[in-house]
């Protein structure tokens, strides 16, 4: 099996480097077999094509979508400075 | 003098499937705030198709617009048609340099670009050995010295520094200590600190923390979208020189 490690980082690469991504700030863990992928997302589509690129990075492992989708709120209270 | 009132966000990273989501978003901003600053990632992969959409959800607000660029607005190479194409739509970009907006008799000066990396003092790159080393710091260097001109440049009644790099870890806290270099540096504070500045704003560290200061005091507010989770935010100007 090849080591966890090496699978991580290339999953990583893979979505930061991938047209259909270019996600730079989705954390990839990997235990044994499974793959586990955290990180904001702005939409549902956005989050498919992530766990897409992982698994085609990562074949034959299990993905786990960890990912949350960011609901952008109206905005909130102003600070003063 | 009338306070100020700036909507700040960065990080939209918008693209042709999130069409008239922000838009909608930001619709009656000009009740709650006078200007809006967008810190750059406007795009995801900077392609011209990409920035259209920004264009459009950004243009035409009754409050003007000041954007500077990111990272992913680099990444096609194409970041200075998508410069000129938004300002074709209206919008203020600022590549290393200042503006000043009037608003309502007061002047509010934003000085400012994309910025780059390097880290903190005490853990950065320095200009030494490879070329390709030296070209990555020497890159944040020639940023700082432009944005210092700028900044001293600048005749108005506030300052403020755009940027989508960070000028310090604090609001870096919640990302891996080891990227920090690819988040900011300190340069960029110190070419603020020298000029002086009321806010600096930034972006890039989607999963970093909103609040911090520059060594010299000045206030530091990550606005990335992933961090502020609201369309934007309004911080209020009340000091003045
Ligand atoms: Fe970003
Ligand atoms: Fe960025």
């Amino acid at each position: 099996m090849e080591t966890p490690h090496y699978v991580a980082a290339r999953v990583q690469r893979a979505l930061a480097e991938d047209e259909r991504t270019t996600e730079l700030g989705i954390r990839v863990d990997v235990r044994g077999e499974e793959v586990y992928l955290r990180g904001q997302v702005s939409c549902d589509e956005r989050r498919h094509q992530i766990v897409n690129v992982a698994r085609e990075a990562a074949p034959g492992l299990r993905v786990h979508n960890e990912l949350t989708l960011v609901e952008v709120r109206e905005p909130g209270e102003e600070e003063h400075l | 003098m009338r306070e100020l009132r700036i909507a700040a966000v960065a990080d939209i990273h918008l693209g042709e499937d999130l069409r008239g989501h922000y838009r909608k978003k930001i619709e009656g901003i000009e009740r709650r705030a006078d200007v809006l600053l967008v810190g750059g990632d406007l795009t995801r992969h900077g392609t011209i198709p990409e920035a259209r959409v920004v264009a459009d959800e950004l243009s035409g607000l009754p409050i003007p617009v000041v954007a500077v660029l990111g990272n992913h607005d680099y990444h096609s190479d194409r970041n200075a048609e998508i410069i000129d194409l938004l300002r074709d739509a209206g919008i203020t970009v600022l590549d290393d340099e200042g503006t000043v907006v009037p608003i309502d008799g007061v002047r509010l000066g934003v000085a400012g670009g994309k910025g780059f990396g390097g880290g903190f003092a005490g853990k950065c790159a320095s200009e030494f050995g490879e070329p390709e080393t030296k070209a990555f710091v020497r890159h944040t260097k020639e940023i700082a010295e432009r944005w210092r001109r700028a900044l001293k440049e600048l005749d108005a009644d506030y300052k403020i520094v755009l940027s989508h790099y960070s000028p310090v870890k604090d609001t870096l806290m919640g990302e891996p200590p080891e990227i920090y270099p690819f988040l900011g540096s300190y340069m960029l504070a110190e070419a603020a600190d020298a000029e002086g500045a009321d806010l600096f704003i930034h972006g890039h560290a989607h999963a970093g923390t909103e609040k911090g200061v520059t060594p010299g005091g000045i206030r530091v507010r990550n606005v990335a979208l992933p961090v502020i989770k609201h369309a934007y935010t309004v911080y209020c100007l009340n000091g003045g020189y």
